[in-house]
C-alpha cells in the first residue's frame, strides 16, 4: 500500500505542476492515470480529479496573487459566465446532442490551437485598446514580469465576448467534469488579448471556483474516496505550489509551447468522441 | 489607471493570498496526518482526517469569492459586490440541483 500511495502522490505532484503552469485543472492527467495505471474505478477517479482541480487552483493561487498575475476583477466578471454555464450544462445535459457538442468543441479547440500556434513567438499582446465595458469595469492591470525584467501594463478588450465564451466553457466543464481551463486560457489570450501569464493565472483562480459545486455534489453523494483522493490532492497541492514558482520564471512563449500539444491532443479526443463513440 | 485603484487591487489580492494560504496549509496538514495514519493502519481515523482536509480545501474557493465580495462592498464597488453575489448564488444552485436530482 505504501508503494501505491507514494506512486499516486508523485503522479499527482506532476499533474499539479503541469496544471498550475498552464492554468488547467490537471484532470487530463489524473483521470487516465488513476484508471489506467492504478486500476481505480472511473467514478472514483473523476470525483478525485474534480476535487484536485480545487487543489491546483488553491495551491498556485497564493503565488499568483502575490506576483499580481491574477486579475481578480477579470476573474470575478468571467466567473459569472462559467458558473451560470455550469448550472445550465447540468440542466440541459440530458437533452443535448452530445455528439454534436463534442464535434463543436473539437472545432473550437482546433481553431484556438491554430491561433496559438500562429502567435507562438508572441511574448506580450501589443496595440490593445480597452473596449467601453472594460473601461467601465476597470479591468486593466499590471504586473512585474521577472523574465522580461519589466513592469507590464495591459488593457483588456472583448469583454462581453469573453463572458459569453466562459458561459460555454462552463457548460463543457459540467458535462465533461473538467475545469475547462483549456477553453478559458485561449479565450482570455486570444479574444480578450490578456497577457498569457495573466490568462493562465486568472484561469487558475477561476477553475477552483467552477469546480466547487461539482466537488460538493460528488462529496455529498459519497463518490469521493478519501483513501484515494487524500494522496491525490496532497500531491496536487504540493505540485501546484512548485508549478506556480516555476511559472513566474518562464517566458510566455515557452508556456504557450507546452499548451499547444495539450490543446491538439484534447481536440483530437473530442473529435474521436464525436465521431466514433 | 489611477493610483487609488492600484492600491485597491493590491489590498484585495493581499487579503485573498493570506486567506488562501491559511486554507491550503490547514488542508495540507490534515491530509498529511490522514495519510500517515492510513499507512500505519487505522483507516477509520484516516478517513476522518482526510475528509476534514478535503472539506477545508473545498471551502477555499467559496471563501475566496465571499471575501472578494466583502472587500468590494467595503470599497462601495457595488457592481463587483453584486457580481460576487451572483457567483455565490449560482454555486449554491449548482449544489442544490446536483444533490437533489442525481
Amino acid at each position: 500500500m505504501l508503494i501505491s500511495v507514494v506512486e499516486i502522490f508523485i503522479m499527482a505532484i506532476f499533474a499539479g505542476i503541469t496544471g498550475s503552469i498552464l492554468g488547467l485543472g490537471g484532470g487530463i492527467i489524473i483521470v487516465p492515470a488513476l484508471t489506467l495505471i492504478f486500476d481505480i474505478p472511473v467514478r472514483t477517479a473523476v470525483a478525485a480529479s474534480t476535487v484536485s482541480i480545487i487543489a491546483t487552483s488553491t495551491g498556485a493561487a497564493v503565488a499568483y496573487l502575490n506576483e499580481r498575475l491574477t486579475n481578480t476583477r477579470v476573474a470575478i466578471w468571467l466567473e459569472m459566465g462559467t458558473s451560470l454555464g455550469a448550472v445550465c450544462g447540468a440542466l440541459i445535459a440530458a437533452w443535448l446532442n452530445q455528439r454534436f457538442l463534442f464535434l463543436l468543441f473539437g472545432l473550437l479547440l482546433s481553431y484556438a490551437g491554430y491561433n496559438m500556434f500562429r502567435h507562438r513567438q508572441e511574448e506580450l499582446p501589443s496595440g490593445v485598446t480597452a473596449d467601453a465595458l472594460s473601461e467601465k469595469l476597470q479591468l486593466s492591470g499590471s504586473y512585474y514580469d521577472r523574465m522580461l525584467a519589466k513592469k507590464v501594463d495591459y488593457q483588456v478588450t472583448g469583454t462581453l465576448t469573453g463572458l459569453v465564451l466562459m458561459f460555454f466553457s462552463g457548460i463543457v466543464a459540467s458535462i465533461l467534469g473538467i475545469g475547462a481551463g483549456l477553453f478559458k486560457v485561449p479565450a482570455m489570450d486570444q479574444v480578450m488579448r490578456i497577457p498569457f501569464k495573466v490568462s493562465s493565472a486568472t484561469s487558475n483562480f477561476m477553475i477552483g471556483v467552477t469546480a466547487v459545486s461539482g466537488a460538493v455534489v460528488y462529496f455529498a453523494r459519497g463518490d469521493v474516496d478519501p483513501l484515494v483522493t487524500g494522496p491525490v490532492i496532497l500531491g496536487v497541492l504540493v505540485g501546484a505550489m512548485i508549478g506556480a514558482k516555476l511559472m513566474v520564471r518562464l517566458k510566455s512563449s515557452t508556456i504557450r509551447k507546452f499548451f499547444i500539444p495539450l490543446i491538439i491532443y484534447t481536440a483530437i479526443q473530442m473529435f474521436y468522441r464525436g465521431l466514433c463513440k | 489607471m489611477t493610483s487609488s485603484t492600484t492600491k485597491k487591487h493590491t489590498a484585495i489580492e493581499a487579503v485573498l493570498a493570506r486567506l488562501i494560504w491559511s486554507g491550503s496549509m490547514l488542508s495540507a496538514i490534515l491530509l498529511a496526518a490522514g495519510i500517515v495514519v492510513m499507512l500505519t493502519g487505522s483507516s477509520v481515523t484516516a478517513t476522518r482526517f482526510i475528509s476534514a482536509g478535503i472539506v477545508t480545501l473545498m471551502a477555499t474557493p467559496i471563501i475566496r469569492v465571499l471575501a472578494a465580495g466583502l472587500i468590494f462592498t467595503r470599497e462601495r464597488d457595488w457592481l463587483f459586490a453584486v457580481f460576487c453575489l451572483v457567483v455565490l448564488c449560482t454555486l449554491a444552485v449548482g449544489v442544490f440541483l446536483g444533490t437533489s436530482f442525481n
